[in-house]
């Protein structure tokens, strides 16, 4: 047990060492939702004026910490990939651990790459002073549930990652289909615009969208009132904790090895 | 340091009462509708090196992934250091992939202290020993430089160092020199030598003839996914009863070569080039008619010893590499 903690951790640093070294993905992961946050969140609020939103920065704001959380837990599954061409995910296979320790060890990364990420834009985000979190619980409380949600999120995510990438052939396929299932998932999430006015059928969408519960208790965590909510966090909470653990496990318990 | 020259005795010569470091019987592993393995015995005697010869597709690769537990056997035994395979039982046993196996952003010393750690190394036996086998392998002055910037020989030294890390008692090695130039090969055998006579055994997978007759003890000619002769190379030579001619032709494109191969006692004809290595059953004989009939075209002859790629050829009817000749002239 201790050992396979151990080729945990030293898997974890590795990763997190790269991660840190590849100052591009750094910044652009954190970049590109600001961005966003300023060029779409200032268009909308001053050009748009929508309606139900008094606030639209602040709105945004949660959905591009998920959107962030989105893109950081898929690229760093990606590094199934770089670790399956380069050869060494064969040494580590090769080591005296399950592969099960390995891909967990590969899958925690993703979530701890992920949710730094998110966080880091939750960070920036608050410091902005255009942009107003009521935080209803308090700071403290209401950064512990903000970190809860990002961390059930990755978890999610990065379950969902690796299961993908163990039966994907090639990265660029991954990218496709990863893209191809979170971007209408992001759209649906209530990121860019409350789920309370849609139609029916785009509120059904909502529903069944894991993303959905983590956008909701951001909101939740970050606003005012609990009017502001959509689900709830007795909703929220026990959807994202059951997802991660159904997700997590699905990504980790019958590893699918497609070595080169 | 150890001599590179062929080690006569065979290893069971050497340690005749120690037990098989590995022992594979009748196994059979199917890869999608093709039998990988199909019926492989083999038994490695503790401290020998063995080489797997044969050509691509013949199951050396199989059984190296079968013996680290990375794939599992359909049917039949396996056991190393008298174990079944386990993921626990890596601990004792390195391994060297064929294709290069290392993560391009990690330094040298990070590459080592990942090994350590993946292996529950304690941190002072491992701040001791990853300088000292750097320092054996020559890579004490690239310590800090990533992987991505090391020349194809030293990634494979690093490769050696990183597997003998953990201190293993079983080196298992995919073709470790395939497209090294001959400098590294040579350095690289040193220390696969030096881990060999510090009592490590060594199962090498190849296909390259060279290699398996100059440093094996004894060789396992694989073919179809079984062994279908097993022995040192000098005593499969030996049962071969044949002789080898080295034919350099003044014009390739004019030589002979059907009407050589249709006579009576010649074997098997590789080419390469001008030059055509030719198995026959006595060197004398064969060289007066060639002389007689086809004298004109030869430029120049030479009666050579036959080689494992002749043994093979004659149990299985095919060669191990069409481009044979050209590689044996390219060795140090």
């Amino acid at each position: 047990m201790t050992a396979a903690l151990t080729a945990v951790a030293a898997l974890l640093a590795r990763d997190l060492r790269a991660f840190a070294r590849s100052r591009s993905q750094l910044y652009s992961s954190v970049l590109f939702p600001l961005m966003l946050l300023a060029l779409l969140g200032t268009g909308v609020s001053e050009g748009l004026d929508p309606k139900n939103i008094a606030d639209y920065r602040t709105f945004l704001a949660p959905g591009m910490v998920v959107m962030t959380a989105v893109f950081s837990s898929t690229f760093s599954s990606a590094t199934y990939y770089q670790d399956r061409d380069s050869g060494m995910l064969k040494v580590l296979f090769a080591s005296p651990h399950s592969q099960r320790t390995i891909l967990f060890a590969k899958t925690l990364s993703a979530v701890v790459i992920g949710a730094a990420q998110a966080l880091i834009v939750l960070a920036i985000a608050a410091a902005i002073p255009a942009i107003d979190f009521q935080w209803q619980y308090g700071v403290l409380p209401g950064v512990a549930l903000a970190v809860l949600s990002i961390a059930l999120l990755n978890l999610i995510l990065a379950g969902a990652g690796q299961w993908l990438a163990q039966r994907i052939g090639s990265m660029q396929g991954f990218h496709l289909v990863m893209n191809l299932v979170l971007f209408p998932f992001l759209f649906f999430s209530g990121a860019f615009y409350p789920l309370s006015n849609l139609p029916e059928w785009l509120k059904l969408l909502g529903r069944v969208n894991p993303l959905s519960y983590g956008v909701d208790a951001l909101h939740l965590a970050l606003s005012s009132d609990t009017s502001s909510g959509y689900f709830g966090l007795a909703i929220d909470l026990p959807v994202l904790i059951a997802l991660a653990a159904l997700v997590f496990l699905l990504g980790n318990a019958r590893p699918v090895v497609t070595e080169r | 340091m150890n001599s590179t020259t062929n080690p006569a005795p065979t290893a069971t010569d050497l340690y005749p009462s120690a037990p098989p470091a590995i022992e594979v019987r009748d196994a059979i592993y199917t890869h999608g509708e093709r039998r990988a393995l199909d019926g492989l015995s083999l038994s490695v005697a503790a401290g020998a090196i063995v080489g797997l010869l044969g050509p691509n597709g013949s199951g050396k690769s199989t059984l190296l992934s079968l013996l680290i537990g990375r794939r599992t056997v359909g049917a039949g035994d396996i056991r190393v250091l008298g174990q079944p395979v386990t993921p626990a039982l890596r601990r004792r046993v390195g391994i060297i992939f064929q294709e290069p196996s290392l993560d391009p952003g990690m330094t040298v010393t990070e590459t080592m202290w990942l090994q350590a750690r993946l292996f529950a190394l304690p941190r002072a036996a491992a701040r001791e020993r990853i300088p000292a086998l750097l320092a054996t392998v020559g890579l004490a002055d690239r310590a800090d430089s990533r992987t991505a910037t090391l020349s194809g020989g030293m990634k494979r030294r690093l490769e050696v160092a990183r597997a003998l890390l953990p201190d293993p008692q079983v080196l298992l090695l995919d073709e470790p020199t395939l497209a090294l130039d001959p400098d590294s090969r040579a350095a690289l055998w040193q220390h696969l030598l030096d881990a060999n006579a510090a009592g490590r055994t060594l199962l090498l997978a190849t296909n390259d003839v060279y290699e398996a007759e100059r440093y094996c003890h004894t060789v396992a000619l694989l073919d179809a996914g079984r062994v279908v002769a097993e022995g040192a190379p000098a005593e499969l030579k030996r049962r071969l009863r044949r002789e080898a001619v080295r034919v350099e032709w003044r014009d390739a494109a004019a030589a002979p070569m059907d009407e050589v191969a249709a006579w009576e006692g010649v074997g098997q004809l590789r080419q390469a080039g001008r030059t055509t290595h030719i198995t026959v059953d006595a060197a004398s004989p064969f060289l007066t008619r060639l002389f007689r009939e086809y004298g004109d075209h030869v430029h120049a002859v030479r009666i050579e010893q036959s080689t494992l790629e002749d043994v093979y050829f004659q149990l299985v009817g095919h060669g191990i590499r069409p481009d044979a000749v050209d590689d044996e002239e390219m060795r140090p």
